[in-house]
């Protein structure tokens, strides 16, 4: 595989979708899909199930024509380009490697395909599963493969034929959690290595977050945000995205004009607060503190520390979990979660003694609330 | 509690309940199918007199004398020769509607599955009499060619009516067995293919026909089989002019009366089946 240095500094259009579309009969899968990869970057498309990940990128892969729209790769319309001579590597989550053929060969069928020299094929191909770690089993069958060699085999199938993009659809969802984190890891260098452009596709958070440069959250066919991953766990576009990616609190309040929001009977500020009337606010759980009640407080007229955010409410039960312990506040009708490191010295609160909950008001996200 | 009644109720083992649900079609064999083979065998070591009957005595003269007959050697020949051009002109006719099938979905696969089989549903004594009705002289077939201005072929009372006739015959056969081998044939396999720069032709040379070789070994093993034996079809639209195994072991059995070289056929009829089945399972072994 090539080394290209200048590809993170060329900040190129790669790969780009205009009003891409597609219905099944009369069900409109993915209404219009607009977006641009740059030159390799690896972009997750993250969303629940059924959100249309695979189709958009069956899409890309030309094994389903789009009913609407235009997908080109590097200025070149390809929209209408058959499967076979879009030169894109994709790797599916069942693998589907050719269950006829051995390891070997399973690898050497894209070059063969490409009429490389039968001897450039064969070292090739090799070079290739030494890549992934698997020469040893060159001549095996996929059968006699453990799922998580059979899931190498089939990326190194995908990138030795230095496809101008990988795609991959969910490839490690097969996989058990320890071996998960390994082909995380490798998958990324392998990919920042070759200087590749990848699409991945999973409905895995953490996969998204820590693997790729840039993450399109994906809501039921449409775009809910595209970002980096900072950008949308720090500023998610929407409570959708901000209850998706990473673990959240949703309270309801009303802002009023000053940016004072009321959450059952307490008032709080955020950071920014454009929104008046009905609104959701959001916090992370590990940005929060909990605290005893301070007695001396009293909670419904208590002038906020400038900055600081405070709600009172009642500890219902707390979750030990290893390096984490969850408390579960309850405060008016709804229920906050606030996560804390576990410490040898901790003196836990007691289930259903009153406790104060502080944060930082620009850890708070405010959000008009949602019709319903 | 007595140790008898222990016994009873012990719980059968595996082996020996495998014993038992074998032993019916394991009797209903033997007496269907291993003794009158056996039989057949003696008889095939026996002499036939004129006219009938069978003279007790041990001899090679039936098998001798079909090996050194130009007649029967022909016989067996095009009978091997006819069934193997027919199992391959029904592989290639049903292949594709067999991979049709598979990547059909729901009630219209279940519409087309009953359309494949329907034929079965009539005998092939009345679709015989189709084909004779369509492949006559003055039938529609050699009716339109003639319309054309062509030389018109003689279609019917021959080997070309035979041949065709038995080809539809064995259709279904060849369909459905196809269906049961294309189990390895999964859509995301030639997806993964075309991805990686094959055409749809390198496609189906490379992925589709090796997964459904075993589809293919199955298929060609009943229908040569299913050749071999048939005896209707080869009768009526041979017009007494073809001559196959099947249709000279019921000439000597009924017509001449003479059971030992009925019976030598017949068991040259099972070796074949046996070298048959003997290609298949090399086949099989070779795929794998
Ligand atoms: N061939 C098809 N015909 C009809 N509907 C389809 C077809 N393929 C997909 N769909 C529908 O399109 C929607 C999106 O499917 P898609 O497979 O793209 O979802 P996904 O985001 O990949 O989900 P998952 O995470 O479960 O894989 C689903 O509602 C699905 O039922
Ligand atoms: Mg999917």
């Amino acid at each position: 595989m090539h080394n290209f240095p200048n590809a993170r500094s060329v900040a190129a259009e790669h790969l780009v979708l205009e009003q891409l579309g597609k219905s099944f009969g009369a069900v409109d899968v993915i209404p219009s899909l607009s977006l641009a990869v740059r030159k390799g970057e690896m972009v997750a498309f993250l969303g629940p199930s059924g959100c249309g990940k695979t189709t958009t990128l069956r899409m890309i892969a030309g094994l389903i024509s789009p009913t609407r729209g235009r997908i080109t790769v590097g200025g070149r319309d390809i929209t209408h380009l058959p499967s076979h001579e879009r030169d894109m590597g994709l790797v599916f989550q069942s693998y589907a490697l050719f269950p006829h053929m051995t390891v070997l060969r399973n690898v050497a069928f894209g070059l063969e395909m490409r009429n490389v020299p039968k001897p450039e094929v064969r070292a090739r191909a090799l070079r290739a599963l030494e890549v992934v770690q698997l020469s040893h089993l060159a001549d095996r069958k996929p059968r006699d493969l453990s799922g998580g060699q059979q899931q190498r085999v089939a990326l190194a199938r995908a990138l030795v034929i230095e496809p101008s993009i990988l795609l991959l659809d969910e490839p490690l969802s097969n996989l058990d959690a320890k071996l998960r984190d390994e082909m995380r890891v490798q998958i990324r260098a392998l990919q920042q290595a070759s200087g590749i452009t990848a699409v991945f596709v999973t409905h895995d958070q953490v996969e998204a977050l820590s693997m790729c440069d840039r993450i399109v959250v994906m809501k039921e066919g449409h775009i809910e945000q595209f970002g980096t991953p900072t950008e949308i766990y720090e500023h998610p576009a929407s409570p959708f995205v901000s209850s998706f990616v990473g673990r959240t609190n949703r309270l309801r309040g009303t802002s009023d004009s000053r940016g004072v929001i009321t959450v059952a009977g307490q008032q709080i500020r955020a950071a920014t607060a454009e929104a008046q009337g009905p609104v959701e606010i959001m916090m992370r759980p590990h940005r929060m503190r909990l605290a005893p009640a301070a007695t001396d407080r009293n909670v419904p007229d208590a002038t906020p520390v400038q900055g600081q955010n405070s709600l009172r409410g009642v500890l219902e039960r707390l979750t030990f979990i290893g390096d984490l312990v969850q408390y579960h506040i309850r405060v008016g009708d709804a229920e906050v979660m606030v996560e804390e490191a576990t410490r040898r010295d901790q003196g836990a609160p007691c289930a259903g003694t009153p406790v104060d909950l502080t944060w930082q008001a620009s850890d708070t996200l405010v959000f008009p609330a949602a019709a319903s | 509690m007595s140790a008898a009644a222990e016994t009873r109720r012990r719980p059968l083992r595996a082996g020996e309940v495998a014993v038992l649900l074998l032993l019916p079609i394991a009797l209903i064999n033997a007496v269907g199918f291993i003794l009158p083979v056996l039989n057949l065998a003696r008889y095939s070591l026996n002499r036939a007199r004129i006219g009938g009957g069978i003279e007790q005595v041990f001899t090679w003269e039936n098998w001798t004398g079909i090996f050194r007959d130009r007649f029967y050697l022909d016989i067996v020949i095009n009978s091997v020769g006819v069934s193997l051009g027919i199992t391959i002109a029904t592989l290639i006719l049903s292949y594709p509607i067999a991979l049709y099938l598979h990547r059909s979905h729901g009630r219209w696969r279940t519409f087309l599955t009953v359309l494949v089989i329907s034929p079965l549903l009539t005998s092939a004594v009345v679709r015989t009499y189709g084909w004779i009705a369509l492949l006559s002289d003055n039938g529609p077939v050699v009716g339109t060619i003639r319309s054309l201005g062509l030389p018109a072929p003689r279609l019917m009372f021959n080997i070309n009516g035979v041949f065709i006739g038995l080809t539809e015959i064995l259709m279904p056969y060849m369909i459905l067995a196809l269906l049961a081998g294309f189990g390895r044939l999964d859509p995301k396999v030639e997806e993964a293919a075309r991805t990686l720069g094959a055409s749809p032709t390198r496609t189906f040379w490379r992925v589709i026909l090796p997964l459904t070789l075993p589809g293919i070994a199955l298929g060609c093993l009943l229908c040569f089989v299913l050749a071999v034996s048939s005896f209707i079809t080869p009768k009526l639209m041979g017009g007494g002019r073809v001559f196959l195994l099947a249709t000279e072991i019921y000439d000597q059995a009924i017509v001449t009366l003479n059971w030992p070289l009925a019976s030598t056929l017949s068991i040259l009829v099972l070796v074949i089946f046996g070298a048959a089945l003997w290609a298949y399972s090399a086949v099989l072994r070779r795929l794998d």
